[in-house]
């Protein structure tokens, strides 16, 4: 795996390894040099996605003139090296090694989670060791419980592959080693933040030691179906599995070797709309609805073939199309494409992660793509990367990672932009038209409005000096933004004439996938039905928000095969891990004549004009090879768009003052779906700070009202004293099928009417 | 071989003897003759001998040789495979099973379910489990199987129910707490060995 070395050195070697030459290159570890060579290293502390651990020695090899053993997940091979990998010596000190894994382990095989998927299970049987030959006097070793992960220091065998994804790769830090000798522990050091990005860290255990606690003692691993799917909760479509019994899905996990699943994903699987029966009245009323609908509302959590679908009913019947987050994000990267050329931005996420400057612009990103974020989090862990982070609102989560934050007024981004692009491609050679642009920047006016000041963004340019691999970070702060299509433009300058790895986060679910399928409309009008949207009719998988008229039953995304378009320009499959018993989109899209017998028949037929390919769905593939190299689905192919480049002189800026909403939800939430579910569901509050509190007269506690997008919250206001400033953070995910109806820019001024206090 | 050969039934050599049961009756008054003979001959009484000595040893002596069941039941083999019970420790009255699921794991005719979850008490509790009787073909796997002796096969060999398909709870199965101390163990598949002791090794935690 190429993760840790981006080296550029690409000097060939060869190496003789039991015996046999092999051709690679310089950088790569022993142990990847005869991974690639199906040549067999035993490992119990060795993680590929992250860098060599070394804590195991299982890994050990002899070198021709070397004395000794030396480690080889850490050893890079030289050229003309001579390996061993199995002889009877080093057989002898990996089955001790398991020997003294084995010290005191609780024999509690038969209750154990972990048993029949143990890594220490499989070694013990593998090198032979039948008794404990070894013991220590026991000391007294409770349980943890960590919220969403429970932690049992006997059973752990301190290969620290849990406090290396918590800090290489989910960036939350928390896991950390007590050491002390046989005394030695994994310890919570934030325990009371309860991250959920702790699952990612229980998924790499070897052992039953750090195991979710929900699923904790309810199943055997081999009871459970694993059912290969993706994650369609934010646009990073990770690859996961539910794993089923009895038509329940117990837990997800993922191929944690290679990948990472973020808190949402990995808890928030109960959503499925149970218990759905066929009901012919309300069937007939939807396909009646939707005949005489003027408008369709729909939320972005659907797959590429339902999108495909309703763009076939729009033809058919006229009905305009409304996905209030998919258009903003289809006008933005319209706008976009004007300037490079190319339909989607070219960046890619896993660039991030190698990149040693990041820019992150318009987005709360550990909030609203934690996949992302520890994308982010990985470069600045492996390369020291430079993480400027451009947003109104600091954020606690990123501020060890955050090497420099550039505050600005919200509603100011254009400007922001505008100092942002001149600053970056000064000293690039450029056309007349992007100089003239730049040559008319009022600096002094901008950076007074936006308060960006200028010697901030001299200290960025200086510390990108020098500097190769860069990212660029766009969000969904700017998709909704009334100049969505001037920032695209000027942000698009980035992609087309510097080397920066641009990625336009997609603000939600399948956002990307819809905005790329659907022809959408601006405003709803007449009659209107809602797929997973408040409407006259209503079509929803959310099972809270049951109604009995007007209502039709839909299948959640876990009830349904499809594809979902990721942010990796991918389009990867899902599967169905919930029996459904009702009508699905394609039922009422037959019923209008447009012919189909299964939905996922028309994941050929997505618009090749669009970067889709011809493949049918049983055909996409769905695996990582050896390696972990991903094989899911298939890539967009780069679509040309014709150019058309003209620059808009910068709008007066016209900024927000005093008390501004923030639409943001919480990390493990994304929509009215990841709530649904038990495990994740919690109470939404308006979050500020004690700044806010007084600008808005606001007591911690307070009962509270307003109106964003004729969307009515009634929420309780609480003062969070991590956050600055006079920005509360409002939280959508709570909203049902209002949820999708709140689209417009992100942040807000609003009337907040008190409701009720704290102290009646 | 040829078919010939093959044909030939007449294998090994042939040594029958023929038994000297007279002639059959050839006229009709010989048939005649032969029903009178027959009918007042003593065979008769031959025969209800046996019974009346039978029923002379019943009602005088006390020696009845049937059961009144259901009132009365004959010993069955420890070893016989009945109906399930589950056993509890003997010490501490828990019941033995640990939710291990190799029994549900091991069962061929797929008719034990069971849900477990993690107690107050930090272990893991049996929450829910049946065994469907209408599966199950009493090949005791699951008794061979159980690491703790907890499920076991008993004695009860009647399950004639009024549904085809019968389950027992865990409960149903159990041990009544108060019947503890009659508790017997299970000599069939999976039993511990009469020389168990003798092979038992130390682990070294046993310091």
């Amino acid at each position: 795996m190429s993760l840790h070395n981006s080296i550029k050195m690409k000097q060939e070697i060869s190496v003789t390894i039991d015996g046999k030459v092999y051709q690679s290159t310089f950088g790569k570890t022993i142990l990847e040099i005869a991974r690639e060579n199906n040549i067999y290293i035993p490992t119990m502390c060795y993680l590929t996605k992250v860098k060599p651990i070394a804590s195991c020695r299982m890994c050990i090899v002899n070198v021709e003139g070397v004395e000794g053993a030396i480690l080889s997940c850490q050893e890079k091979a030289t050229d003309g090296a001579v390996i061993t990998t199995q002889n009877h010596t080093l057989n002898k000190e990996r089955q001790n090694i398991m020997k003294l894994y084995n010290v005191n382990h609780p024999l509690e095989c038969g209750v154990c989670d972990k048993s029949g998927e143990c890594d220490l299970q499989n070694k013990t049987m593998e090198f032979n060791v039948a008794t404990q030959p070894f013991t220590v006097r026991e000391q007294s070793r409770p349980v943890k419980k960590w919220g969403y992960v429970s932690y049992d220091p006997a059973l752990c065998i301190m290969c620290e592959k849990c406090v290396r994804v918590s800090t290489e790769i989910t960036g939350d830090e928390a896991l950390s080693i007590k050491v002390g000798g046989y005394a030695s522990e994994i310890i919570n050091l934030k325990q009371s933040n309860n991250y959920s990005s702790l699952g990612a860290a229980a998924a790499v255990c070897p052992v039953g030691a750090l195991v979710d606690t929900k699923f904790k003692y309810t199943s055997n691993a081999w009871e459970l179906e694993k059912i290969p799917s993706s994650c369609p909760h934010c646009g990073s479509g990770c690859q996961m599995y539910y794993e089923v019994k009895h038509d329940i899905i117990y837990r997800v996990t993922n191929n944690a070797e290679f990948t990472t699943l973020c808190g949402a994903g990995r808890y928030g699987f109960d959503y499925a709309n149970k218990n759905v029966s066929k009901n012919q009245k309300a069937f007939t009323q939807a396909v009646e609805a939707i005949k005489n609908a003027q408008s369709i509302l729909f939320a972005p959590q659907i797959t590429n073939e339902e999108a495909l679908i309703l763009q076939k009913i729009k033809e058919k019947t006229g009905a305009k199309l409304i996905c209030g987050e998919a258009k903003a994000y289809q006008n933005f990267m319209q706008a976009y494409s004007e300037i490079t050329g190319k339909q989607l931005y070219s960046g890619s996420i896993e660039n991030i992660s190698k990149s040693k400057v990041i820019i992150i612009l318009g987005t709360r990103i550990n909030n609203d793509a934690p996949i992302v974020k520890y994308h982010i989090n990985m470069a600045s862990k492996w390369h020291s990367a430079r993480v400027a982070y451009m947003h109104p609102l600091e954020d606690i989560e990123m501020k060890n990672i955050v090497t420099q934050f550039i505050k600005y007024e919200p509603q100011s981004e254009e400007g922001v932009v505008a100092l942002l692009v001149s600053m970056l491609l000064h000293e690039v050679e450029i056309p007349n038209y992007v100089k003239t642009f730049l040559d008319d920047l009022d600096i002094g006016y901008l950076s007074a409005e936006t308060n960006v000041g200028e010697e901030e963004l001299e200290t960025l340019r200086k510390s990108m000096m020098k500097k190769e691999s860069k990212s660029l970070i766009i969000g969904s702060d700017l998709y909704a933004h009334p100049r969505a299509k001037e920032i695209a433009k000027i942000l698009a300058l980035v992609e087309k004439y510097t080397d920066f790895n641009v990625v336009c986060i997609p603000p939600a679910g399948n956002a990307m996938g819809v905005s790329l399928i659907c022809d959408l409309d601006d405003e709803a009008s007449g009659n209107s039905v809602g797929y997973n949207v408040e409407a006259d009719f209503v079509l929803s998988a959310l099972n809270d928000s049951k109604k009995d008229n007007h209502y039709l039953d839909m299948p959640a995304l876990n009830q349904q095969e499809g594809t979902l378009t990721t942010n990796d320009r991918r389009v990867v499959p899902i599967n169905v891990s919930q029996p459904y018993g009702g009508y699905v989109l394609n039922d009422i899209a037959n019923a209008l004549g447009i012919e189909a017998r299964y939905t996922i028949e028309y994941t050929k037929s997505l618009p090749k004009e669009r970067g889709f390919q011809s493949i049918e769905f049983d055909a996409l593939p769905d695996y990582f090879d050896r390696l972990g190299e991903a094989y899911r689905g298939y890539h967009l192919k780069e679509c040309n768009v014709s150019i058309y480049e003209k620059l808009e002189e910068v709008a007066t800026l016209d900024g927000f003052d005093g008390a501004v909403l923030y639409h943001c939800n919480p990390v493990e939430q994304f929509s009215a779906f990841t709530n649904v579910g038990e495990a994740l569901h919690q109470e939404a509050f308006l979050l500020g700070s004690p700044q806010f509190a007084v600008a808005t007269k606001l007591n911690d506690g307070d009962s509270i009202s307003y109106t964003i997008d004729n969307v009515k919250f009634k929420r309780m206001f609480k003062i969070d004293t991590s956050l600055k400033g006079t920005i509360a953070l409002n939280p959508t995910y709570d909203m049902g099928l209002s949820t999708p109806l709140v689209s417009s820019y992100r942040f807000s001024r609003v009337e907040i009417q008190k409701t009720g206090s704290n102290d009646e | 071989m040829s078919l010939e050969q093959f044909k030939n039934r007449n294998v090994g050599t042939q040594r029958y003897t023929m038994l000297d049961l007279g002639k059959d009756p050839q006229t009709p008054w010989c048939k005649v003759r032969q029903v009178i003979r027959r009918t007042f001959k003593g065979d008769l009484l031959v025969g209800l001998w046996v019974t009346m000595r039978e029923m002379f040893n019943a009602l005088f002596r006390g020696n009845m040789a049937t059961l009144k069941y259901p009132y009365e039941k004959l010993p069955i083999s420890p070893r016989y495979r009945a109906i399930h019970d589950m056993l509890r420790l003997l010490e501490s009255g828990h019941y033995r099973c640990i939710g291990c699921g190799l029994c549900e794991k091991i069962c061929i005719s797929n008719c034990i379910t069971m849900d477990t979850r993690y107690d107050e008490n930090q272990r893991k509790e049996v929450s829910e489990y049946t065994i469907n009787f209408g599966r199950c073909i009493f090949c005791g796997y699951c008794a061979e199987v159980c690491p703790e002796l907890a499920i076991v096969h008993g004695a009860r060999y009647e399950n004639a129910s009024e549904q085809r398909a019968s389950f027992s709870l865990f409960e149903d199965m159990l041990t009544p707490i108060d019947k503890l101390n009659l508790q017997k163990e299970y000599p069939g598949f999976g039993a511990v060995s009469p020389d168990a002791d003798e092979n038992i090794k130390q682990t070294p935690l046993a310091y």
